[in-house]
């Protein structure tokens, strides 16, 4: 099997909190605690879970926007931990970003030309009309007009500048792009339009995506795999049709049955987890889901569950939960 | 662009949502700014006024008027008439002249001061601010805390004897001290900014630290930085006053302050012309400057210009 | 559907703002009944005009810039719309009350939970301090607070979004109101927090007997709590019918456009979302003719020449607002 395209290595990021006289370090919020995962070439992670779980800061730790406690990410074959500040500059134009937030994500003075083309010429890309026209180029693979370019942000809509947050990240030639929750504050009809811009670029242009969302519907129309996160972990991971088939983890099953669906028909029985989602900075002892879990056991107090495979070798699905211990083999 | 809030929260904190856009209809902030700005009664009449007196004051400097000021004309408290329109006074010069020409060195002092120190409040508030929390800003915190404790009027005082008597010594005592207000202000929005995604962005590029300040951060602090040169403007103005009771103020030329303090003892004697005009002159510049400044704060708030 | 009194009345609602381009129309004749012990979704995007319409009918559009330039807003025999501040503080949390989107910042800060419940009832109700006190407990008891004699003396900043927002529910229903109004209740929170409080507020309209108005964007939320639901578009109501009715046979295009755009969970994976072209234009802007008329696939002539209207008044079961509607 050829080198996967991102392959993450017992990734952690830490927070100290500091307080008292000295500003000692009381404590630590373990925003993500030990992830491990593999992305093959043009495939899409989607990684889902909800406010706390560390998976924002799991995508911006891969791309070292922030700096990781300790793991290791290859991206291409290289540790992208391990790379010198210039050596990192140059790694940068294989992984970008596109955000949430399509209010605070492009500077409100700068015109959206000079946004778009500053990757450009920040790696001294081409020559000056060469610039300017991969510009017009992105511009039409996201689907906007030129007379754009010599406009500020705040005149356009949420999803026209999702659209020119794409454009932007895209101009290095990525091949692996981190989307944090891209389409959460657009509006319903505007939603559609940027995921199809993305899908295209996933069918079109060969990129891979980790695409962070907590709506389970959004991660299955984008992915071909799926990791679940809960308080810094991943609880669950499989190929997206094996999770939504049949997902394993009770986390993922509550999460699943919590959605509400826009259909009359579909009134299953809902998983209502009770409590709420605890804080990161003081998270349960063994299963850090037990204390919601409607099958909790005695175990799952006392012991982190491992991460198993209950899938097949071929087929890998993975779960770190009690109820799988037993099953499937040992941790690869 | 339609300011229809959309959420409750918006109909509450009077945030203006984003417009859906119609390419055709180019608006900067300025732009905005400036329609805002207009509708403002209190402040147009403010810059009017203003106006009136930086043309008076680049009169003086091209050598169209007040040429006169030094020149002993007339008797000693000539009283007001058509040749001396203010009157004379005690040595016999023409007060009107010297009030204009007062006029060139408020302006000066004014827009020294306050060019001067909100460059080093924006240089020294950015870098305080996107590096806070590390040493940089540790002490570019601990100088303004050093700076602010001072009196101001010792430490021009020092300063002056510093510099023995060099006529940029209240300048440089005055842009000393006035930095401090817009470096903090710009290290608080710089801080708030610095965690908008369009900056980590910018990393995520390749983009260096600096250049991310300046090119990036910087710029959307200006609605701060101009507001904070026009109260700079007019600090620096009425500063120059007290100076020029100490002795400290303009050696060469004349200032409002200096017919103020000239005057105390014209005052005494019972002669008011010099005092009442300068005084005159010294409030109406300051109350329009006022009054535009806070029209101008108004129209650049970001909460109500969108995009910022 | 047998012949009952609304307990609330629009009609002909309209609701204007003052801005650069002039005068704008947010809510441009709305009309719709509310029924004692139903839930009536008013679902749309943004700059629909929903949230809008909520908050008119109790008053809190702030004026200037909006006002209410025409209407009814029928209570019991009252119109709100043309009622003094007075009285419309006497109604708000007692006959009707709202629930917001943020309840961060709907709650005060600096007072306990508490005080600020007490504050309600006392203002309302002729209790004592400790009366009003035993009451607030019990509601927080009620909306699944779990602790809430403990609970009831913290800061809302102690407190998780979930239950902030549950306690926002308490405080509004805590004068035992006629109609609730919610408007994005769950928006700000996780999904399985926000499966709870949806719950609970389905409960609790079930035992208080109460009217909710939910005003979402979310198509899925109304699904699963509505009995009917209004679709606005750019200030007018387009479409209206039970929620059965609306989900399986949407006649506006809109509507259909709307449901068949949202990504959600199916066994077959689709290439491509299908899409409602272009924007949702500028209420400062509006095209002539039907607004929709731009964006909409069965677009003719007629349709942009007039303005289509509902067919069929408050009283009637479903109503669309379309020259060539679906099915």
């Amino acid at each position: 099997m050829s080198t996967p395209l991102l392959k993450v290595v017992d990734l952690k990021k830490h927070f100290p909190v500091r307080g008292g006289l000295f500003r000692r370090v009381q404590a630590r919020v373990r925003a993500v605690d030990g992830v491990s995962f593999e992305l093959e070439r043009q495939r899409t992670l989607g990684l889902v879970g909800e406010s706390g779980c560390g998976k924002s800061t799991l995508g911006r730790a891969v791309l070292r926007l922030t700096e990781p406690t300790a793991g290791a990410v290859h991206l291409n074959g290289e540790d992208v931990l391990a790379l010198s500040p210039e050596a990192m500059k140059a790694k940068r134009r294989e992984m970008q970003i596109i955000y949430q937030d399509p209010y605070a994500s492009l500077s409100p003075r700068r015109l959206i030309g000079q946004t778009i083309q500053e990757p450009l010429d920040v790696h001294g890309i081409g020559t000056s009309a060469e610039r300017r026209r991969r510009v017009e180029d992105l511009l039409d693979i996201v689907g906007l007009r030129k007379q754009v370019l010599s406009r500020y942000p705040h005149e356009f809509s949420g999803g026209q500048r999702q659209r020119i947050g794409i454009a932007r990240a895209l101009a290095l030639n990525p091949s692996f792009i981190v989307a944090d929750e891209p389409v959460s504050a657009l509006d319903v009809s505007v939603q559609s339009q940027v995921l199809n811009v993305i899908a295209r670029l996933q069918r079109e242009h060969g990129v891979s995506f980790l695409f962070i969302s907590h709506d389970l519907a959004v991660i299955q129309h984008v992915s071909d795999d799926v990791g679940v996160m809960y308080l810094g972990a991943l609880v669950e991971f499989a190929a997206s049709e094996d999770l939504y088939r049949e997902p394993k983890h009770p986390y993922t099953r509550a999460l699943m049955s919590a959605i509400p669906v826009p259909d009359v028909k579909r009134k299953s029985k809902r998983i209502v987890l009770g409590g709420d989602v605890p804080s990161p900075m003081h998270p349960p002892s063994g299963c850090p889901f037990h204390p919601r879990c409607p099958e909790a056991m005695p175990q799952c107090r006392e012991v982190v569950p491992p991460r198993v495979n209950a899938g097949t070798a071929a087929k890998p699905h993975y779960v770190r939960c009690h109820l799988y211990s037993d099953a499937g083999t040992a941790p690869a | 662009m339609s300011a229809i809030p959309e959420t409750s929260d918006q109909l509450r904190g009077g945030v203006d949502p984003a417009p859906s856009a119609q390419p055709e209809r180019t608006e900067s902030i300025w732009g905005k700014a400036v329609y805002k700005f207009s509708r403002d009664r209190a402040g147009m009449i403010g810059l009017g006024v203003v106006l009136v007196y930086f043309v008076m004051a680049l009169g003086v400097w091209l050598g169209v008027w007040a040429t006169e000021w030094s020149d002993v004309e007339g008797p000693k408290w000539a009283p007001m008439s058509a040749e001396h329109w203010f009157g004379t006074n005690i040595i016999g010069q023409d007060i009107f002249q010297r009030a204009v020409y007062s006029t060139k060195t408020a302006f000066e002092i004014g827009l020294v001061v306050a060019v001067l120190s909100t460059l080093i409040g924006a240089l020294f508030g950015a870098l305080a601010g996107f590096f806070s929390g590390t040493w940089i800003d540790e002490i570019i915190l601990w100088m303004k805390g050093v700076l602010d404790s001072i009196p101001f009027y010792l430490f021009v005082a020092a300063v002056a004897f510093a510099l023995e008597g060099n006529p940029w010594s209240m300048h440089v005592a005055m842009v000393s001290v006035f930095w401090t207000t817009t470096g903090r202000l710009v290290r608080g929005e710089v801080i708030k900014l610095r965690n908008f995604e369009f900056v980590e962005a910018s990393r995520a590029i390749g983009v260096a630290q600096i250049t991310i300040i300046f090119r990036h951060i910087v710029p959307n602090t200006f609605h701060i930085l101009l507001v904070q040169a026009t109260i700079v403007f007019v600090a620096a103005i009425k500063s120059e006053v007290i100076l020029s009771f100490l002795g400290l103020g303009v050696q060469d030329g004349v200032s409002w302050g200096l017919m103020i303090s000239e005057s105390t003892l014209e005052v005494l004697a019972g002669f008011f012309n010099n005092f009442v005009w300068a005084s005159v002159f010294l409030f109406g510049l300051v109350m329009a400057f006022n009054m535009f400044s806070d029209a101008l704060q108004d129209a650049l708030d970001p909460k109500k210009v969108a995009g910022s | 559907m047998s012949v009952r009194e609304p307990v609330l009345s629009v009609r002909d609602l309209v609701v204007e703002f003052s801005t650069r381009y002039g005068p704008v129309r947010a809510v441009d004749g709305v009309s719709f009944d509310v029924y004692p012990n139903e839930t009536l979704g008013i679902v749309g995007e943004s700059g629909c005009g929903k949230t809008v319409t909520g908050l008119s009918i109790l008053g809190l559009i702030p004026s200037p810039p909006g006002r209410i330039v025409s209407g009814e807003i029928r209570l019991g025999g009252r119109d709100l719309a043309r009622m003094p501040e007075e009285q419309l503080r006497d109604l708000r949390g007692h006959e009707i009350s709202m629930i917001f989107q943020e309840p961060m910042t709907a709650l005060n800060p600096v007072l306990t939970v508490g005080s600020q419940m007490v504050d309600v009832l006392r203002r309302h109700k002729q209790y004592t301090r400790r009366q009003a006190r035993a009451v607030a407990v019990e509601m927080l008891a009620r909306v699944g607070i779990p602790v809430p004699d403990k609970r009831i003396d913290e800061y809302p900043h102690e407190m998780s979004g979930g239950m902030r927002q549950r306690v926002m529910i308490a405080m509004a229903l805590s004068c035992d109101p006629k109609v609730l109004i919610a408007d994005e209740p769950t928006t700000a929170l996780d999904v399985t927090t926000q499966a709870q409080v949806l719950e609970q507020i389905v409960k609790l309209q079930d035992e208080f007997h109460m009217a909710v108005v939910l005003i979402t964007h979310d198509l899925g939320v109304v699904a699963e709590t509505c009995d009917r639901a209004l679709v606005m578009y750019c200030g007018e109501v387009i479409e209206r019918a039970d929620i059965d009715r609306l989900f399986e046979a949407p006649r506006h295009p809109y509507s259909r456009g709307l449901l068949d755009s949202i990504p959600r969970l199916r066994d077959d994976k689709l290439a491509e979302l299908p899409v409602i072209p272009g924007m949702v234009p500028d209420l400062a802007h509006l095209p002539s003719g039907c607004r929709f008329a731009e964006r909409c696939p069965r677009a003719a002539a007629d349709c942009r020449r007039e303005r289509p209207v509902l067919d069929g008044g408050p009283g009637s079961p479903a109503a669309v607002s379309c020259f060539h509607p679906l099915a």
